[in-house]
């Protein structure tokens, strides 16, 4: 089958081994919990849409 | 005032819910869905590798909507006259039950304003053999469909103990379906559970995707910042095919399945055959068929609706190439021709696709469609529960708010294994959702805020919200702090 990708023979970049370790490292991982939960935080943030009226103001004062 | 939502889907509950704490109790909000359970959808993935059950991810409507004041049909809309018409002097739709006992009993709801979120019909009918209910494969579109799979997975992996060596395929059945994600979280799952069980030495796994590329998700790929370099998601989405040892088809159309053959074409043309033992495949989306009618009964479902059964809003739908498409094609109040009426979640029809169009060599398109559900989905609901709030309260014909996918993000979580500890899954932010390259030139998306990364710490987070929109969905005290 021509179309299909051997991920075997593949040339995609590998993780090392310490890559692979810190996905599961439990202090690195808390960490990593904060900050996702943070970037997450701030899309949620920028992501609730706006009052019409707000953009047409900020039109006029610019 | 009247507020009629056809759909208890992710976008329709969220906005009954929040029209009910938002409107006064004189104003009456009422909900119409065929289904009598809600469904947590995301984690029907788990359902599907039998790590959780359809309990854990559905909850009866009826009592969550009767304790918050809303009232509730179990019923499939089919019918809407935004005019009235010769018997009704205001607007209704015409629905009919779906409920046990009172199953094809004609409903007449009128409404002073519509909330259309209905979701989609899963159009398995598009390709033959595609499907559980009269095909050859599996799905977790539904609770539903994810426990059959699973029960069919656990008899798969019983053969494979005995020593059996099985191809599992996982992915779309069909080049213009969308939520590649979804199939992509299923097959890591599967993976995952594979090695749990011990045989996963006895499987071959394929992930057959429309996408052209890995990585892709039917938003076109994204860039994430990685170690100095902007790196592509097709990059590190091979990666983590290659790590996983799963094979990949990619810009693939699926043409027919029977008992053990899929039969595909894939963009450069060529016709191909792939045997399989059990397979996921995720069928394209519809709208649900709904009709309507003007106050002479006349036929006028084109207006409202695209060929597809999306009803249209206030997108551009003129069709343009994808050269000149742009972020302000995208609907930003998602009212419709009719004042009165909105369409959100994937009811609404996008104006065309995040992905750049594609055909195959022999001309079938082979385009991952628009995903526009979980986070965005519900956005849109708030968006358009505020305005209706506010246009009630004004007496205006005018919505308030407004939000354009090319000007919201989403925050999206992909499991790839289900266990605390040695479970992962991605996640990832993209800002904004339809890529805006007048306002990011380079990617068409914030680098700052377009990011991705794979950990346990993931995991948790996706596991934290299934139990956090659950309580949310049920209305349980201080529901409204959990954001969409």
């Amino acid at each position: 089958m021509s179309s299909l990708n051997d991920a075997k023979k593949y040339p995609a970049p590998r993780p090392t081994k310490g890559t692979l370790f810190l996905r599961s490292f439990l202090p690195w991982q808390l960490l990593r919990f904060l900050i996702i939960n943070l970037r997450m935080t701030v899309m949620i943030k920028k992501s609730h849409g706006r009052k019409v009226s707000d953009q047409h103001k900020g039109k006029v004062n610019w | 005032m009247k507020i009629l939502i056809m759909g208890a889907g992710i976008s329709g509950h969220t906005a009954a819910l929040i029209l009910r704490k938002k409107l006064s109790r004189k104003h009456q909000v009422t909900v119409i869905s065929p289904n009598q359970l809600w469904n947590w959808i995301p984690s029907n993935i788990w359902v599907g590798v039998g790590e959780m059950t359809t309990k854990d991810v559905t909850f009866d409507l009826k009592k969550v909507y009767k304790r918050a004041g809303i009232q509730f049909h179990q019923a499939r809309a089919m019918e809407i006259y935004p005019e009235g018409d010769a018997t009704h002097s205001k607007p209704y739709v015409k629905a009919v039950s779906t409920e046990f006992d009172k199953d094809g009993t004609v409903i007449e709801e009128e409404y002073d304003f519509l909330i259309n979120a209905t979701g989609p019909k899963l159009n398995f009918g598009a390709t033959p053999g595609l499907g559980p209910d009269n095909g050859h494969t599996y799905s977790v579109c539904t609770a539903d469909h994810a426990e059959e799979t699973a029960h069919a997975l656990k008899n798969l992996i019983q053969e494979m103990k005995s020593g059996k060596e099985k191809t599992l395929v996982v992915g779309t059945g069909h080049g213009l379906c969308t939520c590649e994600g979804a199939a992509f979280e299923y097959i890591f799952n599967l993976e995952f559970e594979l090695r749990q069980k011990g045989v996963r030495d006895k499987a071959k796994l394929v992930f057959l995707t429309n996408e052209a590329e890995l990585g892709d998700f039917g938003v076109g790929g994204l860039h994430l910042k990685n170690g100095g370099f902007v790196t592509p998601s097709k990059v590190f989405a091979e990666s983590l095919f290659v790590e996983r040892d799963v094979n990949w088809i990619t810009g693939a159309h699926v043409h027919r399945v029977d008992e053990s053959t899929i039969e595909y074409e894939t963009l450069d043309g060529k016709k191909d055959q792939l045997s399989f033992d059990f397979a996921m495949l995720l069928p394209p989306f519809t709208g649900v068929p709904l009709m309507a009618f003007d106050k002479n009964n006349k036929d006028i479902s084109s207006e409202l609706f695209n060929a597809g059964g999306f009803m249209k809003v206030d997108a551009d739908y003129s069709g343009k190439p994808y050269e000149e498409w742009g972020p302000e094609d995208w609907p930003k109040t998602y009212q419709t021709k009719y004042k009165n009426i909105f369409a959100i979640g994937i009811a609404f029809a996008p104006p065309h696709p995040i992905s750049k169009p594609r055909k195959s060599a022999n001309g079938v398109p082979i385009t991952p469609s628009p995903p526009r559900t979980g986070m965005p989905s519900a956005v849109m609901a708030r968006l358009v529960a505020n305005s209706i709030t506010q246009m009630i309260k004004n007496k205006s014909d005018q919505p308030t708010y407004e939000g354009s996918m090319s000007e919201l993000g989403a925050a999206c979580v992909a499991s790839a294994g289900a266990n605390a500890l040695i479970g992962s899954a991605v996640s990832m932010t993209m800002y904004p959702i339809v890529q805006d390259f007048k306002k990011y030139p380079e990617y068409g998306r914030s680098l700052t805020h377009t990011t991705g990364e794979i950990g346990s710490a993931g995991h948790w987070i996706k596991k934290l919200l299934h139990y956090a929109f659950i309580y949310k969905a049920k209305a349980l005290p201080l529901w409204w702090i959990i954001p969409e």
